[in-house]
């Protein structure tokens, strides 16, 4: 099991082999000790890797790391597993009501192309007014309900084409 | 402490030919692992690439953290029952870590039958979560069967020890506030479903993973009614409309991250304090264990050589070391751990039973694990040592064994015959984790002693009938004897039956008792005290 | 700020200022260093901000800040009439307007002055003179300051080019009303010649309002040579040496020096003494720096003279030991030049990279981001001009500069080295910087050999591209990000004993 560690967009994989006496980690068959871990704090950070010292300094950007060594500066970031073995979200192919109510207005059409999180459709349930969002980028297939007609729960109000490797 | 000094001599004829035979047998002894862990059916394997699952060792590995041991426990349970048709009996159970946590896994194993439970496999379950219990241990199931093996089902079902008894510890263990995560790769049908119903929490494959007390068939035989696995208990219906199942995971590389996750919000437990000091790898080469042990049963040889190839830095502090030799006690350390090694040379007198029982009883007043390595015959028998009281001094050290409130654990190193097994914490004293040795025999007495026994008895009830002695009816029942005896002694027929928790190659005791001990500490000592001592 | 003690200075008691109050039009880097030397004066300082900088530095920085509105954050920095309400009502005597925005809008300062306050820099009259980059040029030539052969604006777009063909190729196309940049064009060709004009008039207009464009010889590998000058308004000038600023991008200096690389000083005080002829014929007063294009054979040329304090000033402090703010305010309440011209002396060699956020791999884009770490290198010989917070957001609001570093060394070896190592330590993370292109450049054999000419990005490109770094540099980076992400760490680190000790071990 390793961690994918993207640097510069590409990414790499670094598996952990050891721990005592030192960590030891694995790069595309290469092994490292690392003999000195620094801290995960934002800075200068000293590491040791294979009895040299590496200086270099690092700041936190969100879900990015930038990391400054030997007069280059990259940009990092390590794949959530989760997501990543999640895939392209494959089985949200359904919009569901969330609870019973009506169609206010349906801001889309099939055939339209729609980005994660893009407002599809809203509705109205217990005099409150809802978004009801796209699960993932997508193409619309289909939108089961016009506006002012009623839903119960869990009906689909929209369908989106099944999702292709890749998307 | 100071290390023992090792009498053995290296290049000696007895130890070579000694090194010889229990490296064969050990080599044998990996063979018949590797083959119940990994040899399946061909067609098994296509049916389970085709279905997009993974083997489930495949989905332990990615489950644990990576570079961290996995002690894999009887691992050829059920090796010569069913025809050999359940390798392992159907099921992985293990100790390992996830997510920096100490914890039980148990996987069934789909590529035999469908992962479809049989009797041993219920019974292995059990033993896995008692393990649980016992040392509060999370568990960590990774479900994939088809349920019970019906052609066997009175062995798998009804009793008060079998397949509801896994339910029955599953509640308790969350009674307990131990945790259970299930993750669904394959169906759990009938009481199967409980397993990830009863877990605290669990983790569904969709398109794979199923939850039903009744599968399609059942249903459409017992209501009529006609519906998909998915539709009756497939990951999106039970973790979005029944809630049965927590989290719906589209693919089983997932549905482990999301294990892993989950497990990394457990608390991390409070360990029991036992000494511990900065570990040593023992100064004698574990290897030679090979050499020491002999190539026959009845030899002797000096348990001490084997405690000098287990313990750290082989030091050894002996308690007693003039009194009762035929049981050696001291203290030494495993992986860091100070524990009070038990270890048999030659049968049991008053004596040594004395020494053992108040050895025992200082381990207990120090918080000490205890460590039994077992090559016990028996107590010693005959008029003078009755009349010394050696049943009493027997019962002592069993009562002092078995009212232990600190853990236990037994290594059967070569022999473990008679009453010498209760002493010396067998089965039925509720060790934490008793492992066998390839080489070990086990049972009521030894195989030459029964059919002596038997044919003796056969003998006198000619005589005494006035039969015609038939040396050939004394010979088949001496053959007989013998040969049911090698077969039910061997550690193959112990690991078969699980009565222990797995045969281990004699160099890694080590390991495996340092993950135990470390294991152990996740539950709190018991209640000291003890019963009656019979002075 | 290094004050390296002047022998001659130390003796004279300091000067009486009248201003108790003055009003920086400026932010960033520049206001921050004009508040320091107003500070170090014991004058108040007076801030202005559009509401997009209200947490800015310069505005913390100041005794008082003020909001300023416009559109956009540039536009209110170009409202003159609002900045000279703000300096009243705020009470202030004086405003110093530093680089850029106002700082050589004639009408501004003409206005300054008509409400009473003191304009920080030369009189509006010389603003507008050398503003026009072609009356300038004219004024230049008549007082024996040498000239590129050029050819000026008339109406007529088509007797222009047909005029500017007679220079010679290559021609320089420059607008009249600009500088910076903009508006500016190399033709080397007849062919060539009408659409640049087209498009260098029509940028001009833009930019500065006026399409008027002008037509020069381009002096090939042409080597951008400026001087400091000060002037008293009466006719008195002395210059503070010259700088050398030709290594450029998009024509914008990015590495300046001094005293220039490898100048003969017979051509030193050749063009040092052009410089200060036309301050003295222009009478003109405070600071300001005359910049000349230097060619391969010796020959240089008028190229245009800025009515302000310049960008890269600090190398002159550095290597004279002044304090040129201090003096353009001294200047401006009246105290004449500080010094006689033989007093003038300079000592070692400095260098000044100014840090932007940019991307160098992308033709120099600029880049847009949030500073997460700042690390700053500290040292007697270095300066780090900037107006920078951990936290900031870098926006496209304002030009690109994140700060400059100026590098002071016994020689020019040194300041290098001792430039490339604090660029080394120089860390601004979260948005895109040109720092390690420009160790990398200062590195270069060309640069340390002072071959130096502005089109020594272009012509270095290729050698100063960072290329694809090696597998061991590549492994380095992974287990450092590796070991910043508390996924990683938490599964390195997290298991307990004996089991991190036992390793991968299978029974």
């Amino acid at each position: 099991m390793g961690f994918k560690v993207s640097v510069d967009g590409r990414s790499h994989d670094i598996e952990i082999v050891s721990r005592r006496p030192h960590l030891i980690v694995r790069i595309e068959g290469r092994d490292h000790e690392v003999s000195a871990a620094g801290t995960l704090d934002d800075g200068r950070q000293t590491i040791e890797i294979s009895g040299a010292l590496l200086h270099f300094t690092r700041a936190h950007a969100g879900d990015r790391q930038i990391v400054r060594l030997n007069g280059r500066t990259f940009e990092t970031g390590i794949l959530d597993p989760r997501s990543q073995a999640a895939g392209a979200g494959g089985g949200l192919d359904h919009v569901r009501a969330p609870m019973p109510g009506c169609v206010v207005c349906v801001h889309k059409r099939p055939g339209d192309q729609v980005a994660r999180g893009e407002t599809l459709v809203t509705i109205e349930s217990m005099k409150l007014q809802t978004a009801l969002l796209a699960p993932r980028d997508g193409r619309i297939a289909e939108l089961l309900r016009q506006t002012g007609e009623n839903f119960e729960k869990d009906e689909v109000i929209v369908r989106l084409e099944a999702a292709m490797d890749g998307d | 402490m100071r290390r023992i000094q090792s009498m053995v001599s290296t290049s000696s004829a007895d130890f070579r030919c000694n090194e010889a035979h229990n490296r064969a047998l050990a080599r044998a002894f990996r063979e018949k692992q590797e083959a119940a862990r990994h040899l399946r059916p061909q067609r098994d394997l296509e049916r389970l690439a085709k279905q997009g699952k993974m083997r489930p060792r495949e989905r332990i590995e990615k489950l644990l953290d990576p570079g961290t041991p996995f002690l894999e426990l009887s691992s050829l349970a059920a090796n010569m029952a069913y025809g050999g048709e359940s390798p392992s009996a159907s099921s992985i159970v293990g100790i390992g870590v996830v997510s920096g946590r100490e914890v039980i896994v148990r996987a069934d194993d789909p590529t035999i039958k469908g992962g479809a439970w049989y009797p041993l496999t219920a019974k292995k379950i059990v033993r896995a979560l008692d393990i649980a219990m016992e040392n509060r241990l999370p568990v960590v199931h990774l479900c994939d069967s088809a349920g019970g093996f019906l052609p066997l089902q009175s062995d798998v079902f009804p009793d008060r020890h079998m397949a509801g008894r896994i339910f029955r510890n599953q509640s308790i263990l969350s009674k307990m506030g131990v945790k259970q995560l299930a993750l669904v790769f394959g169906h759990c049908t009938a009481g199967g479903a409980y397993i990830p119903g009863l877990s605290d929490y669990n983790v569904i494959v969709r398109g794979t993973g199923a939850v039903f007390l009744g599968g399609p068939p059942l249903v459409r035989a017992a209501t009529g009614e006609d519906v998909t696995v998915e539709e009756l208990g497939g990951a999106d219906m039970h973790t979005s409309v029944s809630g049965t199942c927590d989290y719906p995971a589209s693919s089983e590389d997932e549905a482990i991250h999301i294990g892993r996750e989950i497990v990394a919000q457990w608390d991390r437990p409070r360990k029991w304090d036992c000494q511990r000091e900065a570990p040593e790898d023992p100064a004698y080469d574990p290897q030679e264990i090979y050499g020491i042990l002999p190539d026959d049963i009845k030899k002797q040889f000096d348990m001490r050589e084997i405690i000098a190839r287990i313990v750290d830095g082989s030091r050894f502090h002996e308690y007693q070391p003039n009194y009762g030799g035929t049981l050696v006690c001291g203290f030494a350390n495993i992986w860091g751990f100070k524990v009070g090694v038990l270890a048999n040379n030659g049968v049991l007198f008053n004596d040594s039973s004395l020494k053992g029982a108040h050895f025992i009883e200082l381990c207990n007043q120090n918080n000490t694990p205890l460590v039994f390595l077992q090559n016990i015959t028996g107590y010693m028998i005959g008029r003078e040592y009755e009349r010394r009281g050696i049943t009493k001094d027997g019962a002592k050290m069993i009562m002092a064994q078995s009212c232990s409130h600190v853990p236990k654990f037994t290594i059967m190193c070569n022999g473990s015959f008679g009453a010498g097994n209760y002493g010396m914490c067998g089965r039925a004293f509720d060790g934490r984790l008793l492992l066998t040795w390839p080489n070990h025999q086990i049972g009521v007495m030894g195989g030459d002693q029964a059919a002596n026994t038997l044919t003796e008895v056969k003998l006198n009830q000619m005589k005494r009938i006035g039969a015609e002695i038939d040396q050939g009816e004394l010979d088949r029942v001496w053959e007989e004897t013998r040969k049911a005896y090698q077969e039910q002694l061997s550690a193959y027929y112990s690991t078969s039956e699980l009565w222990d928790d797995g045969i281990i190659d004699p160099v890694d005791t080590r390991n495996a008792l340092g993950i135990a001990i470390s294991a152990s500490l996740n539950a709190p000592p018991g209640e000291a005290g003890y019963g009656v001592f019979r002075f | 700020m290094t004050t390296r003690v002047d022998p001659n200075k130390a003796a004279k008691s300091p000067l009486a200022i009248p201003f108790r109050k003055v009003l920086v039009a400026n932010r960033g880097e520049i206001a921050c260093r004009i508040i320091r030397t107003l500070r170090e004066l014991g004058i108040a300082s007076v801030a202005i901000h559009h509401l997009a900088e209200v947490r800015a530095r310069h505005a913390r920085m100041a005794d008082e800040a003020v909001e300023i509105f416009g559109d956009t954050p540039v536009a209110a920095h170009l409202d003159g009439e609002q900045i000279i309400e703000a300096a009243r009502k705020s009470g202030a005597d004086a405003i110093h307007p530093g680089y850029g925005f106002l700082s050589e809008n004639a009408r501004f300062a003409a206005a300054v002055a008509a409400a009473g306050l003191t304009f920080i820099g030369p009189d509006a009259r010389t603003i507008e003179l050398m503003g026009d980059k072609i009356s300038a040029r004219n004024f230049a030539q008549a007082h024996g300051v040498p000239v590129a052969p050029s050819v000026m604006p008339t109406g007529d777009m088509a007797a222009f080019i047909a005029a500017a063909e007679t220079i010679g190729f290559p021609i320089l196309i420059k607008a009249a009303a600009g500088g910076g940049g903009k508006g500016m064009s190399i033709v080397r060709s007849a062919s060539e010649l009408a659409e640049a004009a087209r498009i260098a008039s029509s940028e001009a207009q833009r930019y500065f309002g006026d399409g008027r464009v002008y037509a020069e010889l381009y002096v090939e590998r042409p080597r951008h040579v400026e001087v400091q000058i000060l002037g008293d308004g009466e006719g008195a000038a002395i210059h503070l040496f010259e700088r050398e600023c030709s290594v450029q991008r998009r024509f914008q200096k990015i590495i300046e020096e001094a005293p220039a690389a490898n100048l003969s000083s017979d051509l030193r005080d050749r063009i040092c003494q052009s410089a200060v002829r036309l301050a003295a014929a222009a009478r003109y007063r405070n600071a300001g720096t005359v910049e000349f294009i230097l060619g391969a054979d010796g020959r240089y040329f008028f190229l245009e003279m800025n009515t302000r304090l310049q960008v890269e000033h600090p190398v002159t402090e550095m290597i004279t030991g002044l304090d040129l703010v201090r003096i353009q305010i001294e200047i401006a309440a009246g105290h004449g030049l500080p010094l006689k011209q033989e007093e003038v002396a300079a000592f070692g060699h400095a260098i000044e990279c100014r840090i932007c956020a940019e991307d160098p791999a992308r033709d120099f884009m600029p880049e847009t981001g949030k500073i997460r770490y700042l690390g700053i290198p500290e040292a007697s010989f270095i300066r780090f001009e900037n107006a920078l917070d951990t936290g900031q957001k870098i926006t496209a609001d304002f030009d690109s500069m994140l700060g400059k570093l100026v590098v002071h060394g016994a020689d020019r070896l040194e300041a290098i080295s001792r430039s490339i190592a604090a660029l080394h330590e120089l860390a601004v993370l979260g948005v895109r910087t040109n720092i390690d292109y420009l160790a990398k450049a200062l590195d270069y054999v060309a640069f340390r050999q002072g071959e130096l000419h502005t089109g020594f990005v272009d012509e270095h490109s290729a050698a100063l591209a960072p290329g694809e770094a090696d597998a061991a540099t590549r492994d380095a980076v992974l287990i450092a990000a590796a070991l910043g992400f508390r996924e990683f760490r938490d599964v390195a680190f997290g298991v307990p004993e004996p089991h991190a000790t036992i390793g991968r071990w299978r029974n």
